[in-house]
């Protein structure tokens, strides 16, 4: 329908793949998102943004499933890990690098009922504790703490929502 | 397993909150109506603080023994105050085992950590539903 606003979602996706798929799926994803050696932490960013613009699309639907808490709490691992991100860009002896480009702030449509909802919330909470585990023993001691409180996080607002 | 002064420091520390937050357990298992949240919580600390004991004697060190009692925040009398101080032993475990993530570079350890605070982190916001805390889940456990 509208496939230009299904962008992070269709990088997660691809990331996803690629993690599954192995070098022919990351041939195709590197076409397609072409930083060299992009910051593993800006992923996780996008994520959590997208996470909350759904989450907060959900409470205005359904008030009372706990998805406000969602929106606000992704919403802070978001700022947390972009500002990290920003940090690591800026220092010069760092040679991770942030996709380039402000994130693009399409309005998120909920789904149709509450149960699909919470299921929709519920998946993108665990990709996002699964995504930051598998990074969690190749970053840096001073990365490691914030991603493992960003996937604890994530876990609890899964524990809010059941 | 070899592990950083740093290191060993760190789980150490998280060693003492899981002492702690066995002591606890037992401390309001008379108050807190939810007796098969208790027992799994305190099963969960008692196992936790089994392994990490193992780990560190693989590493080395000497464990450190529990303390003989242990301070609530606030004198635990009835459900309202036992679960206060659940949620403040689960914090507690929170930050230390966030702080073992942050001074190790070692796969195991790191995994082990990131087990633990988020099960701590788990049990915190379970707490928290139950006696009607706010907010419900906080957004970074450990960090605070």
């Amino acid at each position: 329908m509208i496939p230009s606003s299904r962008g992070p979602q269709l990088s997660r996706r691809g990331v996803l793949l690629a993690a599954a798929a192995g070098p022919l799926v990351v041939a195709c994803t590197t076409k397609e998102t072409s930083p060299p050696e992009p910051d593993p932490l800006a992923e996780l960013a996008e994520q959590a943004r997208v996470d909350a613009a759904l989450a907060a699309a959900v409470a205005a639907s359904f008030p009372g499933l706990g998805a406000d808490v969602v929106a606000a709490n992704r919403g802070e691992h978001a700022q947390r890990l972009a500002a990290e991100v920003e940090r690591a860009r800026t220092t010069p002896s760092s040679a991770a690098r942030s996709p380039s480009g402000a994130p693009s702030s399409q309005p998120v449509a909920p789904p149709a009922d509450a149960g699909s909802a919470v299921a929709l919330l519920a998946d993108a909470l665990a990709a996002a504790q699964r995504r930051g585990t598998e990074l969690l023993p190749d970053l840096p001691t001073h990365r490691s703490g914030l991603v493992g409180a960003v996937v604890a996080g994530c876990a609890c607002l899964a524990e809010v929502l059941a | 397993m070899t592990l950083s002064p740093e290191a060993v420091a760190a789980t150490q520390t998280a060693l003492a909150a899981e002492h702690a937050a066995v002591w606890t357990y037992g401390l309001v298992s008379a108050f807190v109506s939810d007796a098969d949240a208790t027992t799994r919580g305190a099963n969960a600390h008692r196992a936790r603080r089994d392994t990490t004991a193992r780990l560190l004697r693989d590493a080395g060190a000497e464990p450190q023994p529990p303390a003989a009692a242990y301070l609530p925040p606030e004198p635990v009398t009835d459900a309202a105050s036992s679960i206060a101080a659940l949620v403040a032993v689960e914090a507690d475990a929170c930050r230390a085992w966030h702080g073992v993530l942050e001074r190790t570079d070692d796969t195991d350890l790191r995994r082990s950590a990131l087990d633990a605070l988020t099960e701590s982190a788990v049990r915190a916001t379970r707490w928290r539903k139950t006696g009607g805390i706010t907010p419900v889940a906080v957004a970074l456990p450990g960090t605070s």
